[in-house]
């Protein structure tokens, strides 16, 4: 059955749960489905032609929540843009999507130039309808806009198909969530582990609870653990990271069920907070955006030795519905052991970047495999897949780097510091902190200069997450042996 | 110690750590008002004041941190 008609069941059947726990209130399926039911119909009275993606402000309310599901219950594709993001990128995303209509629950509209606004916190009551709209399943459920390297964002859909494979497979993973589940979501909606965190619990009748924008996310996330007794916590590793010096206050022996997405995860922290949470199955485990959230899954044992590489732990192996492979430079398949880039195939793989050939041209590529003729997405991560079929991480085969989760094209920084500083030289690197938490180091070929402009400049073009935290000066880049500069090199400078 | 004590040692902190003076210290002062206070820095500004002031915060006691005022006060139950 499609994945719309078991959201309307399952808000159906769970009318006197609880829905959401937002900003210390509790919200019911009840309240949801009318809120949900006031946004479809402003929804049904938009052009339905030129209005395919719909921009959604990403608040944390219950009216950007239940936006989603009215919009899916149309038919339509959101897409997220983060109010705190810098005009110029949010608009360029809504230029790239055509988008003409905006969900907004703010008290006055984000944008307004040019597009319509639904202000979904002004609606009237209206009679509940939660019976979708025939459509089909390739439609996109949403389109996520990630770093781009020449300074454009690209957007990566993801359909109805898509996701309905992802959720068989993490229920799989993540088995029984039902309406006496606490779950956690702590993402931001631009970033697709916060799919997971909403949609997972919704389908189960489970309560989601999510963390107040503008605070201290770790602090915030234990008081909630903790308080709320959840049971059932998505989590990147710099949240465990930046609680470790916390670690002795907390007991969580509620947790069932903790998951590790989007960064590499150390597993000497990691083994430490596992005492933490006594009663939970911990689960490492892999994914990007294009195949639909995590796709490879590694299970923590506390009692056999867990498998890791330089001391990152494994992610495993495919879960039910992908088939990934580890490639050398000529796309044929590596011997066990060798490293080479992380290819994936299957139903959770993207249809392809949003109108963007020469980017798809580049990522995806055909392989007989199997006898088959399989379509394969190029990663860009370094693996290697050991005896048991397990998949080992070793870092990025370009220039990424993963900030808090979110991925980071290194150039697409350079790129705007470069068109500031005017004919300076400029690199960035992915360095990690004490914490061992990834930041990002910009070394300027140049004498000394004043950082303040620089730096008010680039949070005019980029988020907040994408600014480097430490900048260092340097008379002339060093370069290597095949002449290039030598980011590795560089990368020293910031170890103090 | 008395408050002022307070404010001098933790402007002196503050000006370290982010590399910069423009902010004038009051009680309803936030991180969101300060260049570069954020969330990363928080975590190196709690570690200094926590060296400073030879105390240590709970980690209960860090949501309570909504703005300067609420800082000192947490940081003189602990003196």
């Amino acid at each position: 059955m499609p994945l719309i008609f078991d959201i309307q069941n399952a808000i159906e059947n769970n009318l006197s749960n609880n829905a959401f726990f937002i900003n210390e209130k509790y919200y019911t399926y009840q309240e949801y489905s009318q809120i949900i039911s006031n946004i479809r119909k402003s929804i049904k009275k938009i052009s339905s032609d030129e209005n395919f993606n719909v921009g959604l402000v990403t608040n944390d309310d219950i009216e950007t929540y239940a936006s989603i599901i009215a919009l899916w219950l149309e038919g339509k594709t959101y897409v997220p843009l983060n109010p705190e993001f810098p005009k110029s990128r949010n608009q360029n995303i809504i230029n790239q999507s055509h988008i003409k209509t905006i969900l907004d629950s703010s008290s006055n509209a984000v944008f307004n130039s040019g597009m319509s606004s639904i202000l979904t916190k002004q609606l009237p009551n209206c009679e509940i309808d939660l019976t979708p709209i025939q459509f089909s399943e390739n439609t996109n459920a949403y389109i996520l806009f990630t770093s781009g390297t020449t300074g454009t964002p690209k957007g990566v859909p993801i359909t109805f198909d898509n996701l309905s494979n992802f959720i068989n497979a993490f229920n799989k993973l993540c088995p029984n969530i039902n309406s006496k589940d606490r779950f956690l979501q702590m993402f931001e909606l631009t970033f697709d582990m916060s799919v997971v965190s909403y949609l997972a619990p919704l389908l189960g009748g489970a309560c989601v609870y999510t963390i107040p924008k503008n605070k201290i996310k770790y602090s915030h996330i234990f008081e909630m653990m903790e308080d709320y007794k959840l049971t059932i916590t998505i989590m990147v590793p710099s949240i465990i990271n930046y609680l470790r010096p916390y670690f002795d206050e907390i007991n969580c022996p509620d947790v069932r069920f903790n998951l590790f997405a989007g960064e590499a995860l150390y597993l000497d922290v990691l083994e430490e907070w596992q005492k933490c949470l006594p009663n939970a199955t911990i689960v490492n485990s892999y994914g990007p955006t294009e195949t639909t959230i995590i796709c490879t899954s590694y299970h923590f044992s506390n009692s056999k030795k867990n498998k890791t590489h330089n001391g990152i732990v494994c992610i495993g192996k495919d879960m039910e519905n992908t088939l990934s492979i580890v490639v050398g430079d000529d796309e044929k398949e590596l011997a066990v052991g060798e490293t080479g880039e992380l290819c994936i195939s299957g139903k959770q793989v993207t249809p392809g970047y949003w109108e963007n050939d020469e980017r798809n041209e580049a990522s995806f590529f055909y392989k007989n495999y199997n006898d088959e003729n399989i379509r394969f997405y190029r990663t860009g991560d370094a693996c290697f897949k050991d005896e048991d079929g397990d998949f080992l991480y070793v870092g990025r085969v370009d220039f990424q780097a993963k900030i808090q989760g979110y991925r980071v094209e290194l150039s697409e920084i350079e790129f705007q510091v470069k068109s500031y500083l005017n004919k300076i030289n400029a690199v960035c690197v992915a360095i990690t902190n004490d914490l061992n938490n990834t930041e990002i180091g910009l070394v300027i070929e140049s004498e000394d200069i004043q950082t303040t402009p620089l730096l008010s400049f680039l949070k005019t073009k980029l988020p907040q997450y994408m600014i480097p935290t430490q900048i260092k000066f340097i008379h002339q880049f060093p370069l290597n042996s095949n002449g290039k500069i030598d980011r590795n090199k560089l990368r020293t400078l910031f170890n103090k | 110690m008395e408050r002022n004590d307070i404010v001098l040692k933790l402007k002196n902190i503050l000006a370290e750590t982010l590399e910069h003076t423009n902010f004038e210290i009051n009680d309803a002062l936030t991180a969101k008002d300060v260049d570069g206070w954020d969330s990363l820095s928080h975590m190196i500004i709690i570690t200094q004041i926590e060296k400073e002031f030879g105390i240590k915060f709970k980690l209960r006691d860090l949501n309570k941190l909504d703005n300067v005022g609420a800082l000192i006060d947490v940081i003189q139950t602990k003196l």
